[in-house]
């Protein structure tokens, strides 16, 4: 038995797939490719997938993945995907299958580009940079607690493009201590009161706790 | 593309998937290089709309047309609504999101009465006048089908052309004619004159209905020369020859039947007395077992759906249902798919049918037994006796079912408080029943009756189109006499009356005076009045006021044998005086045979041009 990983893309329509959807979305998909996926045993039996690090609905990445099992013994990861791709839903693009390196547990950090045409975005960036603390409240799974953002991520570097910019935020990511950017730009916008919607939020990278690439 | 505005406001939004697209199986064309857009409406919700095979059914032939683009719409749910309205985003659909004023067609399909609010509101978030004659050549084409057209005058004055009956050759014909029109420029009102020729095609405008002085109608005439006086529906003479769609556009957030769909007969053959389908969908008609096969197995390979359901009104009665699923067992299994039967009926559920479906979960069983006396059984020639239920529980108890769903029908013509008490006797006979059975699985100790009642709402084109609805009070009395006569805590008892009822059938019998007491309604707020949370019976009153309309001259009315009703000038192939034959054989409690065991002739032979059936043993049961 062979643990595959199918990275994919979520954009656009897609990213308003939340997980739950995702899930059967995807089994349907794998179904419709014919490929020789493993199912489960048992009474109801179905195709055995694990998704890592989900996304926020709205939120937008080139690096999702999916780790499914087959009984073939060596599979050929370019027709895997050949095959995939068409019958994926609009948004979602399989960028590469390829065998499982790390243990889904193992990603620790996300990156993120964050970007938005309403004016006044670059001046609460530079705000935040500037900051020495900034307190937020986080939810975890027992209890609200309150932290500082800074300590988390001491500053977005940004990226300017004429009269278009951008931010690039590295943030915690995995099971504990998973940071939504969503959260940073809500905090921007009770202290610097830069409205906290209209941002585009698109996930560019995954990676462990030795900010080796997870893949 | 997802511009500014919309992704605020799906930001903003429950279920931002309902408003999105994408789906695995949705089809994307050029618009440029297309002749013809078509914006197929669904007044619903979007998991509403996502369950209805007819919409599937279209999409996969209008788009098979290389130069014809079918997209969907659905009714923003009132979340979103609000935000469109705020952000002024003109409803668009799921594709291209381009807004439904840049199509040459939109059209709806009227499922159910209660939906006709949401046509308006789908217009109105469009920014598309509601009145046909409000409209001039600049705006789309604004078309309906769907089984309400069969009385849809309260909606007529709202659209350009209506479609009786079944939309699969009639619909790519009238693409063909707008394609046409607009290749030659003509005007409108010519094109609705070349339509007017197509079969089952209604031009609302080109009827003039002049009512008497008490408010029931004196005429309904054409008013150009060339109109039919009579519309007849449009029907497939073979099914065999419409091969059922084989590509579904799979929802991403799920639907409310979300499964591989097979349609394996159009129509019935039994003739129950309140059911409108059962009338306006004759003569029966099935597909062969080998093409169904077939259908089922590439819909699921096309779709990856995990269950695949064989749906009709009626689905026991196809003739080859033994073989269907004796083909379909070879496969599903092996392709991970469960077989589900909606539709079975009480009186031909067999052991053998139970083995072949051993992939569809067991637990609930559903019976429709309507009335729960023989003689009320009779009356609405619901042919179910006692002795099959009976039997066909006994079989599923055998077979590890566990809990019964009991459907029946308040208000019928006819009933009397003796006839309400047969309902709680038919629950408490089952429970004992349950008991006698001896083998029953190991585990399966408890049993679980439930009743679940709704309100009688005669309908057009049925033999009960003449008799009035119970009234709110006698309903109360009704349904209080069968809380009171349930003795058994196995029995559980599900009513749910409400003023929705009364509203179903005023429209369901309403007329042309009423579009304007649609269009108050909507606008002091009614929408989604199918859903109990947003009907507003109050405002529904003050709206029939304002007009000086009396909703119970629709409801509460007997109808004369003779009288012009609204849905005169429309034919469903079934005869009026057939329907008073079996209005007058309802009072005298006379059942009649189904049409695969005799044909009681209504007149729908007509429209296949012979009989609709051969009488061999094969089709008998
Ligand atoms: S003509 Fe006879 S067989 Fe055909 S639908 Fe009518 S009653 Fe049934």
């Amino acid at each position: 038995m062979n643990t595959i990983r199918i990275w994919f893309t979520k954009e656009g329509d897609a990213s308003y797939i939340s997980l739950l959807d995702l899930q059967r979305a995807m089994a349907r998909c794998l179904k419709r490719s014919g490929l020789p996926v493993w199912y489960t045993q048992g009474f109801n039996p179905h195709i055995y997938m694990t998704f890592t690090s989900p996304l926020s609905l709205g939120q937008e990445s080139l690096v999702e993945s999916v780790d499914v099992k087959t009984e073939e013994e060596a599979p050929d990861f370019e027709e895997w995907k050949n095959r995939l791709n068409p019958v994926m839903p609009g948004g979602i693009r399989v960028t590469r299958v390829a065998p499982v390196v790390h243990k889904g547990e193992e990603v620790a950090f996300a990156r993120y580009s964050v970007w938005t045409d309403q004016p006044g975005g670059r001046e609460a960036a530079q705000a935040y940079n500037q900051a020495d603390s900034l307190p937020v409240e986080k939810k975890t799974k027992r209890a609200v607690k309150t932290v500082d953002l800074k300590e988390i991520l001491p500053h977005v570097q940004l990226e300017t493009e004429g009269e278009k910019y951008s931010f690039q935020m590295l943030l915690p990511a995995g099971k504990e201590l998973n940071t939504n950017p969503a959260l940073v730009l809500e905090s921007w916008e009770q202290a610097y009161g830069f409205p906290a919607r209209n941002w585009n939020i698109l996930r560019t990278g995954l990676y462990t706790r030795t900010m080796e690439e997870f893949s | 593309m997802l511009d500014g505005k919309l992704k605020q406001a799906l930001a903003m939004v429950q279920k931002p998937g309902r408003y999105t697209g994408g789906e695995p199986g949705s089809v994307y064309k050029e618009k440029e290089q297309v002749d013809l857009r078509f914006a197929f409406c669904f007044p619903d919700t979007y998991e509403v709309g996502m369950s209805f095979l007819g919409e599937k059914i279209l999409y996969e032939l209008i788009n098979a047309h290389p130069n014809w683009w079918m997209e969907r719409a659905f009714m923003s749910w009132l979340d979103m609504k609000e935000q469109m309205e705020t952000l002024g985003i003109p409803l668009y659909t799921l594709e291209s999101k381009d807004p439904l004023t840049q199509f040459d067609i939109v059209g709806f399909t009227l499922q159910y009465e209660m939906s006709f609010t949401n046509i308006l509101a789908m217009l109105d978030l469009a920014g598309i006048p509601f009145y046909a004659k409000d409209r001039g050549e600049e705006w789309p084409l604004i078309i309906a089908g769907g089984p309400c057209v069969c009385n849809g005058e309260p909606v007529a004055p709202f659209f350009d052309v209506m479609q009786l009956g079944e939309g699969e050759d009639q619909l790519q014909s009238i693409c063909a004619q707008v394609e046409q029109a607009k290749k030659e420029g003509i005007s409108k009102e010519e094109l609705l004159l070349r339509l007017v020729k197509i079969p089952g095609v209604y031009i609302p405008a080109f009827y003039d209905v002049e009512y008497q002085e008490d408010g029931r109608i004196q005429t309904i005439r054409p008013n150009r020369p060339g109109v039919p006086a009579v519309v007849t529906k449009a029907i497939l003479k073979d099914m065999n020859a419409y091969k059922p769609p084989v590509n579904f556009v799979v929802p991403l957030i799920g639907a409310i039947h979300d499964r591989a769909q097979v349609e394996v007969l159009r129509g019935c053959v039994r003739g129950c007395r309140f059911c409108q389908a059962g009338f306006i969908y004759r003569p029966m008609r099935q597909r062969d077992a080998e093409g169904l096969d077939r259908a089922a197995r590439d819909l699921c390979a096309n779709t990856g759906y995990e269950e695949v359901s064989l749906t009709s009104l009626s689905t026991s009665d196809h003739s080859q249902l033994e073989e269907l699923l004796d083909r379909m067992n070879t496969w599903v299994e092996k392709e991970h798919v469960n077989i589900a039967l909606p539709s079975l009926r009480v009186d031909n559920f067999s052991e053998s049918l139970i083995e072949k479906t051993t992939r569809v979960r067991k637990s609930g069983l559903t019976f429709a037994p309507e009335a729960g006396t023989q003689r009320l059984r009779d009356v609405i020639n619901k042919n179910v006796t006692w002795e099959e239920i009976e039997r066909t529980c006994t079989i599923a108890f055998k077979a590890g079912y566990t809990s019964v769903k009991l459907y029946f029908m308040m208000g019928l013509p006819t009933e009397t408080l003796e006839d309400i008490e047969g309902i709680a006797d038919t629950a408490h006979k089952i429970v004992d029943l349950f008991y006698q059975v001896k083998d029953k699985p190991k585990g399966k100790g408890s049993v679980q009756v439930t009743i679940s009642c709704a309100c009688f709402v005669p309908k057009p084109h049925t033999p009960f189109q003449f008799c009035p609805q119970d009234t709110k009070e006698m309903l109360e009395e009704k349904q209080a006499h069968l809380r009171a006569a349930v003795r058994s805590r196995k029995v559980k008892v599900n009513c749910h009356f409400s003023d929705i009822s009364f509203l179903e059938a005023v429209v369901a019998k309403g007329d042309r005076r009423l579009a304007p007491v649609l269009v108050e309604a909507y606008r002091n707020g009614c929408y989604f009045d199918g859903w109990d949370e947003c009907f507003h019976y109050d405002t529904w009153l003050e709206a029939f006021k304002k007009w000086g309309i009396d909703p119970a001259f629709y409801a509460y009315r007997t109808i004369g044998l003779e009288e012009i009703t609204p849905w005169s000038h429309m034919d469903y192939g079934v005869t009026h005086d057939f329907l008073v034959r079996e209005y007058q054989k309802a009072l005298e409690g006379k059942t009649t045979r189904p049409c695969n065991k005799a044909c009681s002739g209504c007149g729908a032979n007509q429209l296949l041009g012979g009989p609709c059936f051969e009488y061999h043993q094969d089709l008998v049961h």
